[in-house]
């Protein structure tokens, strides 16, 4: 079946060999990874990848960021099950996330939908929670992944009276989009934070990764979002629907987009779009190159990759490095064909945006 | 008002006989008779002739939950011949080896969504796959398996959107981390009311849950305040 970023891909006469190379990588590395954790997974236990793997954008230095999502009953060997995760992922030689991290441990799910808000909603509990949603893929068995997704969104749908029961005509679930939202804001400011704590290096990867990576998540949570409203045909088909409250078919609508990597529900927003190409292909040209300057394993004259060099290069050292310009006018046309397709009120999801991305 | 009853098997296991002298009674409209280890089989369908069961408007029966490929094509043939021809047959998919033992029974035969134990027939997917190989059976909906599987209730509502023409009873019970059928706690309730209005009054509801005698009211208020809702189809 082709692909949505396929459609456009061949309509705008692009070729976007990077987004595909990392798309065959990605595969192969996952079936790689699940054959090697076969058994590991149950009913009750996902493995759950996010991370460029999950993304479909997996490149040479991508560490695979794993976690062991428990949703049943608790077990003595748990620990013992994550230890066992890291080991054989180990003599596969992948780069993994810290024992002591957000990922590459076990988690519950019940934090992850009862602790949305408030004081026990911790960095940490955000993070995965937001990822789980927008970027996950489970390595074998995914019924927990699943489940713990669908009893997340039903809180978020489930307690949004707004999208029920309120006045506006605009049928956008507000606290999920806020909750998106503020992470993608928890990012950048968890961005400054690392800026002081962690001053020897990997300024500029994170800088990059911020301005283009995540910027990619929090879209493509903005959209998924924006569909429960646009994906109609009108007004009457929309408050049909909404009526009754269907909670559940809410929840499967959204379960469908969010089974795509982030990059693919973009391009399910924009295909009808055709009369904004200009601007569409130069969001995922940019998206390609900054994809193919990751997977790039030339070596400088200084025996580094260009993403190697990003992650060593000292901060008073980026005015004026060739690499650095590179990523940053990447970065600068991602976020201008951002503005140019968003930021515009002659569209619907331009609207929505300036409505709901802003106040 | 929902038709309720429940399976002779959630009363007095496979004693079949003592579950219909404990539900007298009580009243209900609706009973499911049930097989659900080979061994009773045959003495039920032997049976049959001779008991009351006049004052039932809904009879099922429960076929055995497992037999053998060899017991396969029996099993089928005795239910086939031994069963009035308006009562449903439930069967769960993952016991079926050979499908075409089966397509002759058409709607008769209503295929039950399982718990997450089982490797098919848990999901609205699943359960597509089983009716592509017998597209005329029907659906028996176990409430109690779709909140095992999802407690967010999405892929109960997906299977009842879906198989909406096919459901023709309802099993109901909590179905607890070891797929036993427990009495319905009041969390359960809480889910089942959430898909309750996609579920038409008309259809049966058979009470799955294992209570003893002095219980059985209470759990059929309990069953009939869990499917409760506004609803209008």
């Amino acid at each position: 079946m082709t692909t949505a970023l396929e459609t456009i891909e061949k309509r705008t006469n692009s070729s976007w060999e990077n987004l595909r190379t990392a798309r065959r990588v990605s595969a192969e590395q996952r079936r790689e990874v699940t054959t090697a954790l076969e058994g590991y997974a149950t009913a009750d236990a996902s493995i759950v990848v996010v991370g460029s793997m999950a993304r479909e954008e997996f490149t040479v230095g991508s560490d695979i960021d794993w976690t062991l999502l428990l949703d049943g009953m608790s077990r003595p060997q748990d620990e013992q099950l994550a230890r066992d995760i890291r080991r054989r992922l180990d003599e596969l030689k992948k780069k993994q996330p810290g024992p002591e991290g957000v990922f590459g441990t076990f988690v519950s799910s019940h934090d992850l939908i009862h602790r949305i808000g408030g004081e026990s909603d911790t960095n940490a509990n955000t993070t995965r929670r937001i990822l789980l949603l927008l970027e996950s893929v489970a390595i074998g068995r995914g019924d927990a992944l699943e489940r713990v997704m669908r009893n997340i969104l039903y809180r978020y749908l489930e307690e949004d009276r707004g999208l029920w029961f309120g006045s506006s005509q605009s049928k956008v679930p507000r606290f999920l989009f806020n909750d998106v939202a503020r992470y993608w804001r928890t990012m950048a400011v968890d961005f400054a934070y690392k800026q002081r704590t962690r001053p020897a290096g990997g300024f500029l990867l994170r800088n990059t990764k911020l301005r283009m990576s995540r910027k990619l998540l929090f879209l493509a949570g903005m959209l998924t979002c924006f569909d429960c409203h646009t994906r109609f045909a009108d007004g009457s088909e929309r408050r049909s629907f909404y009526k009754g409250k269907p909670v559940e078919a809410v929840i499967e609508r959204i379960g469908e987009i969010l089974s795509k990597p982030p990059l693919e529900i973009v391009a399910s927003a924009l295909v009808e779009y055709d009369f904004m190409d200009l601007s569409i292909k130069k969001l995922f040209t940019a998206y390609d190159d900054f994809v193919g300057m990751f997977a790039d394993e030339n070596l400088s004259e200084k025996g580094k990759t260009k993403r190697k060099h990003l992650d060593d290069l000292p901060v008073e050292e980026i005015e004026g490095d060739l690499i650095a310009g590179e990523a940053r006018e990447i970065s600068h046309r991602f976020r201008d064909a951002i503005s140019e397709l968003f930021l515009t009120s002659q569209t619907e999801l331009g609207k929505l945006t300036i409505e709901y991305g802003i106040f | 008002m929902r038709k309720i009853g429940f399976s002779s098997g959630a009363i007095a296991y496979g004693d079949f006989m003592s579950a219909l002298d404990t539900l007298r009674s009580s009243q209900f409209p609706c009973i499911e008779l049930s097989a659900l280890r080979i061994s009773e089989l045959q003495p039920l369908i032997s049976a049959l002739p001779l008991i009351d069961v006049s004052n039932y408007s809904y009879v099922s029966i429960h076929a055995p939950s497992s037999f053998s490929r060899e017991e396969e094509c029996w099993i089928a043939e005795t239910l086939y011949l031994g069963v009035p021809a308006n009562w449903p047959i439930v069967i769960h998919p993952d016991a079926i080896f050979d499908f075409s033992c089966w397509s002759r029974f058409g709607r008769r035969l209503a295929i039950e969504n399982m718990d997450r134990r089982k490797p098919v027939g848990r999901t609205a997917s699943e359960l597509q796959d089983i009716f592509n190989l017998l597209p005329e059976a029907s659906l028996c909906f176990d409430v109690g398996h779709a909140r095992q599987c999802d407690a967010s209730m999405t892929e109960a509502f997906v299977i009842l959107s879906r198989f909406a023409e096919r459901l023709v009873q309802i099993h109901i019970s909590e179905v607890n981390s070891a797929s036993q059928h427990d009495p319905i706690s009041h969390g359960a309730k809480l889910a089942f009311q959430q898909i309750a209005a996609m579920i038409p009054n008309r259809i049966p509801v058979i009470i799955e849950s294992r209570v003893n005698a002095s219980s059985i009211i209470a759990e059929a208020i309990n069953a009939t305040e869990a499917l409760s809702s506004q609803s209008t189809i």
